[in-house]
């Protein structure tokens, strides 16, 4: 994954000074990419989920439970189990040594926190629907060698954030905050992974902004908080570095909670899958289709209620990470007027995605977000180099960023073999949908990510959504399904998600239409043939390209159950239903589709309110605790023990009676 | 006479999405019947917007314009007019699972069974231009798989039982006809559906060449029977699943369906035994553009009905699906 590449970093002024640099060769990587690959044909669907743990390490004498900084003790351990890389798992980045045969075992890889650990089956998964079901399966195995290389104390879960991060002491082992690097009030460096990407990373994004990152998450009013309520925790009076002003010119502000470093977004877990489509046509199709589904996937799994102690008033953690790696300066903020800086960006580097890259006939240019900001240089070069517009104009808007983190040994000779100066700015582009050309020197083809949704506490519900989102892949190429939906409303849609309860009680922009019209023949023969060239799946004669009418009539506000379940009257037949028609259509045998079922029945249950989101459960938590005083505060106590709560559920997943608000009677089967 | 419907495609229509889990399972075969009819008939409805609902009362040519009688006399009628030209799979043969589910239909004479499943397989190879097909499932009249079964919510969503099932003697007979196509590879695995473990034990006892899957609807019930998943896995039977009517097209159903009210195909004509005039209060005649007796007249009774699906394997994406039925037209 070229993650751990060694080097020399280039500190902010001078990685700013050949940026342009980097990414013209970026461009010429991609270009040498994208000409080699855009003929591949016929790659199976190969998929892959990414889970990611927080590890926790418990003092139940004291009660307490702090982040434990040990990440690389554990990935050493985990990277010399020689019966681990004898099955063909380990830690890729650190591995040695060969696997012969079977499934290999998980890979376990870094992450940015130093408190986290992220996890990844051996292999790719197929659409062979025992695979379907290993997932679970393999996420349970991946979370017992995880634990098994930890100390006794300490447990792998799988809460997206650490509900006391930032509190200064919960971490261990502990170091004081305001280091040189993320200059935060809460968290030291120490916080981050050490190799020297993460904390240049952290640092080259706070110099390029000018400031430090400011994350200001509305504090949830409850009946007896302070109002207006001014973050207690923060310190006005450090002088140690020059960011410490911040606080002093207003960056925390009233009623939020205040979070100074990359650490508060970037220490979130999250579950992200990868497809591999057949081609990139197909791939195009895919990452337009699934991406007005990601503020629906987000607000499904919301999971994100407590910040630094203090319950918020969002659900969910998108906003957060946005804004703790929004390198923007003033100028592109649009806070002062442009003057050094090449145009305004609305939108920081981590957000909804901006672009549709199919050549799908349906997609019409309303759609098209208004607001894309293109480097036009580097795009004539890409359409010069023979890209179509479309796609050339995706890359040419993920290319406005500056590369964050440079070596100075990479810049010395082009290589074109090569793909590192590419995914320089494409991997720093956190999108909910990434689009993915082949890497160099291997058979795997086009891909996309989708990164939308929250981590689950237990391995059942994000085996559940796993196995939802591909088989929503699966319907769409089948039905031929049309989910566009203007760019602004899904972005709209992401913010929406961010609500408390928003599953529930909020609408969400949304295609009234999936279906493919019907068809007119005269006489046997379409009337139309011909239209549907670029779509992956051209079968015979296909059917007219040019929808007319309003765009607006296009979509309307729905609620969430309307969404996955379908409308009762009729209209929009709901996703869960498409997913049935069509496991309806493929071969199935019954255990499959029974344990098919249960996962099924948990997002139906969570869209119709029958199921709580994690976030739901944890707020009824904390407002039950006898330790809470109705005050927005989440203390040490209550802290240890909900992580112990979710450790209960995490092992129990509902059998032993606990949770089941969140996760259904169906796992007392298994 | 013998009339032969078709859906084509059917995913290109939109019309195999559940929409309702409480609905009838056929709602899929009639609704793209009904809509395969409809592209064929109004060739002036055009394309009209993006929201697939434009079912609008738009004049409809007369039967004989898209319909077709077979040219070499004998009595046969194409519903619409079959046309293979552009149906082909896009990938090569071994990239597919195509799987093929025969219906032989409740009151349907079952002398003619060898010929009808030989028809029915010949005519998705044709449609798909595929030289053989991987499973034969075939569904015979009558048969309730959760008779057996403990699951007492799941008989009130059955519907009604509309036949007995024929014998076991009977059903063998068919089955040689499947052993045949097996013999010559036409088909590569043989199913039955809806079999329930006594009914399977006895049926196993005669066969030659062993059913390799049993299909069977669990209607949201996941409780199948110990009995019959030990019985299934110790024969190297796989249950796979499916959510079919037992009787897919029950005899009122194709007659609505061909019909000449507002949502039939105009095949056939009012039935002879009400005696009455078409009422004209609705004015349907003039708008479906039918003159006065035009239409076939007669008793329909539906023979067969064949569901076909082609899955591109490595990639579990559905690239054709539909059905054929016929059905008998006496005078």
């Amino acid at each position: 994954m070229g993650l751990l590449a060694v080097g020399t970093p280039l500190e902010w002024p001078e990685a700013k000074k050949s940026a342009s640099h980097v990414r013209s060769w970026g461009i010429e990587q991609l270009l040498a990419l994208w000409r080699k690959a855009k003929g591949k044909e016929r790659d199976a669907l190969l998929w892959g989920d990414e889970v990611e743990y927080l590890v926790v390490s418990f003092d139940d004498a004291e009660r307490e439970v702090k982040l434990s900084l040990r990440q690389a003790d554990i990935l050493e351990a985990l990277a010399s189990d020689s019966e681990l890389i004898r099955q063909g798992g380990g830690v890729p980045d650190l591995a040695t040594g060969e696997h012969k045969g079977g499934r290999p075992a998980p890979m376990f890889h870094p992450e940015f926190g130093r408190f986290m650990l992220e996890a990844t089956p051996g292999k790719p998964w197929g659409i062979g629907f025992n695979d379907l079901l290993d997932v679970e399966r393999d996420m349970k195995l991946r979370r017992k060698i995880a634990k098994e290389h930890m100390d006794p104390s300490e447990f792998p879960i799988t809460l997206t954030t650490f509900p006391l991060l930032g509190d200064r002491k919960s971490i261990t082992p502990f170091y004081p905050p305001s280091g040189s690097k993320l200059r935060s009030q809460f968290v030291p460096d120490e916080i981050a992974n050490p190799h020297i990407r993460f904390p240049t990373l952290a640092a080259n994004i706070r110099a390029r902004r000018g400031r430090k990152v400011e994350l200001n998450v509305p504090v949830f009013r409850d009946t007896k908080t302070t109002w207006p309520f001014k973050d207690p925790t923060v310190d006005y009076h450090l002088h140690k570095w020059p960011e410490d002003q911040d606080v002093r010119n207003g960056a925390a502000k009233d009623n939020h909670i205040y979070m100074d470093a990359m650490a508060f977004g970037m220490g979130s877990c999250c579950l992200q899958i990868t497809f591999q489509a057949m081609n990139i046509e197909e791939g195009r199709k895919m990452y337009d289709q699934l991406s007005p589904l990601g503020p629906i996937l987000l607000a499904l799994t919301a999971a994100t209620p407590i910040y630094k102690g203090f319950l918020a008033d969002t659900d969910v953690r998108w906003n957060q990470i946005s804004r703790a790696v929004d390198d923007r300066t003033p100028e592109e903020l649009g806070e002062v007027p442009l003057k050094h800086d090449r145009w305004r960006i609305p939108k920081s580097r981590y957000a909804s995605n901006s672009t549709y890259i199919s050549q799908d006939p349906r997609l019409r240019r309303e759609y098209l977000d208004p607001d894309l900001v293109v480097d036009e240089e580097l795009k004539a070069r890409l359409v010069d180099g023979g890209m179509d517009d479309r796609l050339a104009t995706h890359f040419a808007h993920l290319f406005i960023r500056d590369p964050i983190v440079i070596f100075a040994e990479d810049l010395q000779e082009l290589d074109l073999e090569k793909s590192d100066h590419f995914e320089n700015l494409q991997s720093t582009n956190w999108q909910h949908m990434r689009f993915k050309p082949p890497p160099p020197g291997n058979d795997t083809g086009w891909r996309v990510e989708v990164r939308p949704m929250e981590i689950q506490i237990t391995d059942f519900e994000n085996a559940a959504f796993s196995v939802f989102v591909v088989l929503i892949t699966r319907a769409i190429l089948s039905f031929d399904l049309n989910f566009y939906l203007p760019i602004p409303r899904t972005t709209e849609n992401m913010e929406t998600a961010h609500s408390r309860d928003a599953v529930l009680n909020d609408q969400f922009y949304f295609r009234k239409d999936p279906l493919p019209p019907p068809q007119t023949r005269v006489n046997g023969l379409s009337s139309t043939p011909g239209s549907g060239a670029n779509t992956p799946r051209s079968r015979g004669p296909s059917r007219p390209s040019t929808p007319t009418g309003p765009v607006e009539d296009e979509y309307e506000l729905m609620t969430i159950n309307e969404i996955i379940n379908g409308k009762a009257d009729g209209g929009f037949p709901g996703l869960m239903p498409l997913v049935e028609s069509y496991l309806d259509s493929v071969n199935v045998d019954v255990e499959t589709r029974c344990e098919l079922a249960q996962y099924l029945d948990l997002i139906k249950g969570r869209a119709s309110g029958k199921l709580w989101t994690a976030a739901k459960w944890i707020r009824r938590y904390v407002a039950e605790h006898k330790e809470y005083k109705h005050d927005s505060v989440v203390g040490d106590g209550l802290v240890y023990d909900l992580v112990k709560a979710a450790e209960r559920i995490t092992v129990n997943e509902g059998r032993d009676g606990y949770a089941k608000e969140m996760l259904g009677e169906c796992r007392e089967q298994a | 006479m013998k009339l032969i419907l078709s859906t084509s495609n059917l995913l290109d229509a939109g019309s195999s999405i559940r929409r309702d889990p409480t609905q009838k399972s056929n709602a899929e075969l009639v609704s793209s019947f009904r809509a395969n009819f409809a592209a064929h008939s109004h060739p002036s409805n055009g394309y009209t917007n993006g929201l697939g609902n434009g079912n609008k009362p738009t004049p409809r040519s007369s039967y004989t314009a898209w319909t077709h009688m077979a040219e070499d006399g004998r009595q046969e009628l194409e519903i619409p007019k079959l046309d293979f030209e552009h149906s082909a799979l896009q990938e090569e043969r071994e990239q597919y699972d195509i799987t093929v589910k025969l219906f032989y239909l409740p009151g349907a004479p079952t002398e003619n069974r060898e010929t009808q499943t030989r028809e029915a397989v010949k005519l998705v190879m044709k449609e798909l231009h595929m030289p053989s097909i991987d499973l034969l499932i075939i569904s015979f009249p009558g048969i309730y798989f959760d008779e057996e079964e403990d699951c007492p919510d799941k008989i009130s969503t059955r519907g009604p039982v509309e036949a007995d099932p024929e014998s076991l003697e009977c059903q063998i007979k068919t089955w040689k006809t499947l052993e045949a196509l097996h013999e010559e590879r036409v088909v590569k695995k043989l199913g039955i559906a809806e079999f329930g473990h006594d009914r399977l034990v006895q049926f196993l006892e005669k066969t030659t060449v062993r059913p390799s899957v049993d299909q069977v609807n669990l209607r949201d019930c996941c409780s199948v029977p110990k009995k019959l998943l030990l019985l299934a896995k110790s024969k190297g039977i796989e249950l796979l699943v499916h959510n079919d009517s037992s009787n897919v097209l029950p005899r009122g159903t194709l007659r609505e369906l061909l019909g000449p009210e507002h949502a039939g195909a105009g095949v056939l004509a009012e039935p002879t035994r009400t005696g009455e005039k078409r009422k004209s209060m609705h004015g349907e005649e003039v708008k479906n553009g039918h003159a006065d007796g035009e239409g076939l007249k007669g008793e329909v009774q539906p023979l067969w009905v064949v569901k076909y699906t082609a899955v591109v394997k490595n990639r579990g994406v559905v690239e054709n699906k539909g059905y054929f039925a016929v059905a008998e037209l006496s005078g």
